[in-house]
């Protein structure tokens, strides 16, 4: 991959990009207002969203050109889980980490602050516990899932799992009604501040720098707008860059009405990485197999996929590689990484079928932590 | 079934503390009541109105409703997505209401996902056509998907007989019409259907190689 020269202007300038009100919204937020959309010919039209569902069908309608999005939605659409499937694409991760699982201040009170006690508590005091995450195919879904399996806690035998938005995760354990959920920044953080969260663990301890939410579009549109996604990328890879320095200007932007609208302190970022030298945005392609994985995993796939083919057709690793080019982004000598998960199995992409099939982690306390 | 006995739940909007001033909210909570008035003036039958709390899936599953109806712009869509896939194998159509009136991207959202219908604008008489419609499109489309689950699984069980007469074919130098007999004489013997019979011939010759 070389220079693209010649006609490389933007097939399209006015892009709709839709985005959830979380902290990890900030590549998008800061590309326009820093107007790194106009430094690379486009005018970034935000739109703040209210569902994910709602994402993803504005995505697949064409109502949005591109949107920050849960990396397991877009696999979950391709391969047409709970909607009909749809050939998506990712452009570019937009983060790593910086999302949380909390339990609530009544469990800390009966000595759950991690795993292994909550375990413990959930064996030796029974009844029904609920624990919430933002989407069924989402990245907060297979965190929380993989966290609990990894304790010997079936997250959908052993307890009661529910996708809520997170304002509702913390009024419900505030109610007294959510043992635990998982969401992004400033979720966490606001439940603790407000008294309601017992302890906030961070998700890199499940896997550390995992990935997290991605630039995503159908493919239809990057076929159609080449030109334009690599703009969209460019421009928003130097707002990664910026990012990664530039934490407090980011809290203050971040806060408005318009964008994340809460305190300035409960937007902190657990660890979150927007860059880190391009390693938090290339789309490596095990990255998108791992949801795959997960998702056949818990049974929200019936059948193994082909999961190197699709991961290739989705990864949109040429656009991204231009963009990285055009704005001197480092980038990494293989579309697959390697990384040690909570329990100590390692995923590196090889033997996706089998990864899925026995996760190593379980404890003799349940019998399976597949779906089947 | 008529009209009259369709039972409908209709997720709501939550305006929380701390919200009551959001204009977005409160136009949800007005296209809700509008909505409500409709359908009960057309003569639905509203089983529920049900907040998208945690305890959403389960008043969904013990109600057992025919329909259910929620804002396209709420972040109940979420909720209900959790609902959506529990329930994979005993589907209801999800109709979504919203302010737009645009026929492009209502085309577009329909041919997106099949469980979703749009109702453009929330004049009480123009519900129950709605409805009606997206009821019947519905239907069409589960019998479709009957269908091709049908068909699907009639191919596989040609294939699995094409290859079980290929192997009796080569192994006893039957002819064609020969094999399809024998298959059918056995099946008939020991009161099976043919693919059935195939996929055990199929079956040994995996085992003995």
């Amino acid at each position: 991959m070389g220079w693209l020269t010649g006609s490389d202007k933007p097939e399209k300038e006015e892009v709709h990009i839709g985005f959830m009100p979380l902290t990890d919204c900030a590549p998008l937020v800061m590309a326009s207002v820093l107007e790194l959309d106009k430094k690379y010919g486009l005018r970034f039209v935000l739109r703040r969203e209210a569902s994910w569902a709602g994402v993803r069908d504005k995505l697949a309608s064409g109502a949005l050109d591109a949107a920050h999005a849960l990396y397991g939605m877009i696999y979950g659409v391709q391969l047409g889980i709970g909607s009909a499937p749809r050939d998506m694409a990712v452009l570019m991760g937009l983060n790593r980490n910086g999302q949380t699982i909390t339990l609530s201040k009544a469990l800390a009170e009966r000595g759950a602050v991690d795993g292994p006690s909550l375990a413990r508590l959930m064996q030796s005091d029974e009844r029904r516990y609920t624990f919430a995450q933002t989407f069924p195919t989402g990245t907060h879904a297979m965190w929380l899932y993989y966290w609990l399996a990894a304790h010997g806690i079936h997250p959908l035998r052993d307890a009661r799992t529910i996708s809520v938005p997170p304002p509702q995760m913390v009024a419900n354990m505030r109610a007294g009604e959510m043992d635990g959920f998982c969401a992004g920044d400033p979720w966490g953080r606001r439940a603790m501040l407000d008294g309601v969260g017992g302890v906030s663990i961070p998700t890199q301890e499940i896997w550390p720098d995992h990935p997290e939410k991605v630039l995503g579009c159908s493919l239809s549109f990057v076929q159609e707008h080449p030109n334009t996604c690599r703009a969209m990328v460019a421009a928003i890879l130097e707002a990664c860059r910026w990012l990664d320095t530039n934490r407090e200007q980011m809290a203050d932007v971040l806060a408005a009405e318009a964008y994340v609208n809460t305190s300035k302190e409960a937007i902190g970022g657990c660890g979150i990485a927007f860059h880190d030298d391009g390693e938090a945005n290339f789309p490596y392609l095990s990255d998108g197999m791992w949801f795959m994985t997960q998702h056949r995993r818990w049974g929200l796939l019936k059948e193994d996929p082909d999961y190197l083919s699709v991961a290739k057709a989705v990864n949109q690793i040429c656009i991204y590689q231009d963009a990285a080019t055009m704005t001197g982004t480092p980038l990494p000598h293989s579309v697959m990484r390697s990384s040690t998960l909570l329990g100590g199995a390692v995923w590196d992409g090889e033997n996706p079928q089998a990864f899925a099939a026995a996760p190593a982690m379980c404890t003799d306390s349940v019998q399976s932590c597949t779906a089947t | 079934m008529n009209r009259t006995s369709l039972r409908i739940v209709v997720v709501n909007t939550v305006i929380r503390a701390g919200e009551e001033g959001n204009p977005a909210l409160a136009a949800q909570a007005e296209r809700a009541r509008v909505l409500r008035i409709g359908l009960l003036e057309a003569g639905y039958d509203i089983v529920a109105s049900l907040p998208p709390d945690i305890y959403l899936p389960e008043r969904i599953a013990q109600l057992q409703p025919d329909m259910i109806i929620v804002d396209a712009e709420s972040d109940a869509r979420d909720v209900l997505e959790h609902i959506v896939i529990a329930t994979r194998d005993e589907r209801r159509p999800i109709v979504m209401f919203t302010e737009s009136d645009d026929a492009d991207s209502m085309e577009a959202a329909m041919s997106a996902g099949v469980s979703a219908y749009i109702v453009a604008g929330l004049h009480s008489e123009r519900i129950k056509p709605v409805l009606q419609v997206a009821l019947a499109r519905f239907k069409r489309e589960q019998k479709l998907l009957d269908e091709l689950s049908d068909t699907r699984h009639k191919l596989a069980e040609r294939k699995v007989i094409e290859r079980a007469k290929g192997l009796l074919m080569a192994r006893q130098s039957f002819t064609e019409d020969q094999a399809y007999q024998k298959l059918r004489t056995l099946a008939m013997s020991k009161n099976l259907k043919l693919a059935e019979v195939a996929q055990r011939i199929l079956d040994v010759e995996d085992l003995l190689g």
